[in-house]
């Protein structure tokens, strides 16, 4: 047991100096390939809480978080996780970094509680520790009774939680999750975001998740980075950049793509700007009145009504309307 | 478990462990500290307290599932990730805590180079000086396993560095306190510790049977002379095909390939020197060409006795000079490709 032991000590408050200070700031990050420019004058900071990083394939995602890391160096700009370049300081920064790759391929002829305590210790945990930890870690990921199976016996949501184990278990400030719900079904994702969202706010372990899944970003993240096309879209708090409130109306039609056409001109010709996706429309306006008006407009054009209502400004709309 | 709030954890987890007041376990006079704090007088606002004895009595056992939780203790740092990375590497290669078939190959081969020693300890303690005609010398003894020794650097350096490149392990790796040269000189440091079971241990083991029988070295300055020869050869011939089979290993991800091209490379470059030397007379000097025997060599020269190639017309020098050359150039090599490795996710 150890020598720190307190009976309060599983409560850990998120430490009180961290409060509202970023723990990763980057400033005009640019990072080359040769003549390939993967990331471009990237800013934005990573304040304590879960953070989503969101991004589409090849959109630079891989490589912020290998120069947050400290395995990349950069062209151009300043990066500092936890007040230190991780550059410079890889060593240092990485001591209190916790990393859950994508890939599934981990050791497969490794049992789970060896594979674990082993990368408690890489960070630095004594021997006792690490043993005692990465047991401890299982448990909490709910691998306790399986914790000696070698991973390439478990099941894709298994290994998903055996990385997430690894990345806690030498109890890190900040852990980066590079798409942990990859291969789940919906059961093991909601369980997956739980235990996320737990170590977040139980432990008070910042998380970095990276997931193109704008959904599972918006359900438990706080602060969101978008990263598009080597640049930094959008950053900041997710209440910030979506909104609860009404930004419209949507109103799905029973009829053909033209009725939809028609029904978009009239209520633009009424005043209410109205995008169309097929037989879907879009209609802008905070006023309650939109619906009425919606309604109205279909009654007087014989169109049918499948589906009509409130829009809110999510995610995904930010993500769209950024890209372009 | 308990009425009152726990801690996030596992439901089922055995409560542990058990943490006695104060009250219950007065500490006697004399006895040592306790390695703890003990727990506080009032418990009850803890929430993962548990009151198992009667309230009524003084004694009040408190059980505490302690779960997952903060830790603010020391760290070994760069240190201790090295000595993790090297003892995991060896514990893989060895195929401790791994199933069996993992162990077949690392015992066979480890067998195989103690049999002979083993069978000479045997002759020596049964013959006496009579057998000391049938005993080998210390560079001799290479010879009966040289076999075991290209295999077995030929299975451990492609077990410990493809697989993790492979199977995207590289990245963990990195993404704790190590970096890349540090990553690569533990890895070298687990191989050349695994080989050198078999480049020093039977000769370690020969060098006591034969002390004990009076067939060994005399003298304490004799004996110490002996035992830096013997350790001298071992470490030069583990550095040296570990730094070869290191090289190939970092040239692809697959284990059985990299295996079957060192085995390969071994005797191919043996053959190429000869036939060079022997056949198309050429200068001697390209014998240093020669993987396997250029070291074996080398170990007679450690203990002053005639070489593998007679004439011996190669120096000393050129021998230690091409064991640098192929070191040099072998762990050059392996960072040439780990530098312009990018690393997977």
């Amino acid at each position: 047991m150890p020598n720190d032991w307190r009976p309060d000590a599983p409560f850990r408050a998120r430490p009180a100096k961290l409060l509202g200070v970023p723990l990763v700031q980057a400033r005009g990050v640019t990072k080359r390939y040769g003549s390939v420019e993967v990331l471009t004058d990237a800013t934005f900071d990573v304040e304590p809480g879960i953070t989503g990083l969101l991004g589409a394939n090849g959109a630079g995602k891989t490589t912020m978080l290998g120069m947050i890391i400290g395995l990349h160096h950069r062209n151009a700009g300043d990066l500092q996780v936890f007040d230190s370049d991780p550059w410079t300081a890889g060593a240092e920064v990485r001591t209190r970094l916790g990393y859950a790759p994508e890939h599934h391929t981990l050791p497969s002829d490794v049992g789970a509680f060896d594979f674990v305590e082993h990368i408690a210790a890489l960070h630095g945990l004594p021997k006792v520790e690490a043993t005692t930890r990465a047991s401890d870690a299982l448990w909490l990921v709910g691998l306790g009774e399986e914790r000696f199976r070698p991973m390439g016996t478990m099941s894709t949501g298994q290994r998903q939680r055996v990385k997430l184990a690894q990345a806690i278990a030498h109890d890190p400030k900040l852990i980066i999750l590079d798409e942990p719900t990859d291969g789940l079904d919906p059961v093991q994702r909601d369980a997956m975001l739980d235990l996320i969202r737990t170590v977040s706010e139980s432990f008070g372990i910042s998380v970095i998740l990276s997931s193109h899944l704008l959904e599972e970003v918006e359900r438990i993240c706080e602060s969101v980075v978008i990263i598009g096309e080597g640049q930094t879209l959008a950053s900041g708090r997710l209440d910030d950049l979506v909104s609860t409130d009404s930004i419209g109306v949507t109103v799905e039609i029973d009829g053909t793509e033209a009725e939809a056409t028609q029904l978009a001109q009239h209520l633009t010709q009424q005043g209410f700007p109205t995008s169309q996706t097929g037989r879907r429309l879009n209609i802008e306006g905070t006023d309650d009145r939109v619906f009425d008006i919606a309604r109205d407009a279909c009654v007087s054009l014989n169109i049918g009504i499948i589906r009509l209502h409130r829009r809110r400004l999510s995610l995904e709309d930010v993500f769209l309307d950024r890209l372009g | 478990m308990t009425d009152q709030p726990t801690p996030p954890g596992p439901p089922n987890r055995p409560a542990q462990p058990t943490q006695p007041a104060p009250a219950a376990t007065p500490p006697q006079p004399g006895a040592p500290a306790p390695s703890q704090p003990p727990a506080p007088a009032a418990p009850a606002t803890q929430p993962s307290a548990i009151q198992t004895a009667e309230p009524a009595q003084n004694v009040a056992a408190q059980i505490y599932d302690q779960g997952y939780r903060a830790y603010d203790g020391p760290r070994t740092g760069y240190m201790g990730a090295m000595r993790a990375l090297i003892w995991f590497s060896i514990k893989t290669a060895l195929g401790m805590g791994r199933s069996a078939r993992y162990k077949i190959v690392p015992v066979l081969m480890i067998v195989a180079a103690f049999v002979p020693a083993i069978v000479f300890v045997g002759i020596a303690a049964l013959l006496g000086d009579v057998g000391e005609e049938f005993l080998p010398t210390y560079p001799e003894y290479y010879g009966f396993i040289v076999a075991a020794i290209y295999l077995f650097a030929g299975f451990v350096a492609p077990e410990l560095l493809s697989p993790d490149r492979r199977t995207g392990m590289l990245g963990v790796y990195l993404a704790s306190p190590l970096n890349r040269p540090a990553y690569l000189i533990g890895k070298a440091i687990a191989v050349v510790s695994i080989i050198l079971i078999v480049t020093l241990g039977p000769t370690l083991l020969l060098l006591i049977a034969y002390s004990l029988e009076d067939l060994g070295p005399s003298g304490f300055i004799d004996w110490m002379t002996t035992f830096g020869k013997i350790l001298l050869s071992g470490v030069t011939l583990g550095v040296l095909y570990a730094a070869v089979a290191l090289a190939v290993s970092a040239s692809t991800d697959r284990s059985m390939i990299a295996t079957a091209t060192i085995l390969a490379m071994f005797p191919a470059s043996a053959i190429v020197s000869d036939i060079l030397v022997n056949e198309a007379d050429q200068t001697s000097h390209l014998r240093l060409l020669n993987i396997p025997n250029m070291p074996r060599d080398l170990v007679f020269r450690i203990h002053d006795q005639r070489g593998l190639w007679s004439p011996i017309d190669n120096p000393t020098w050129t021998l230690w000079a091409a064991w640098v050359f192929w070191v040099g150039l072998s762990l050059a090599f392996v960072w040439f490709k780990y530098r312009r490795l990018l690393v997977r996710r």
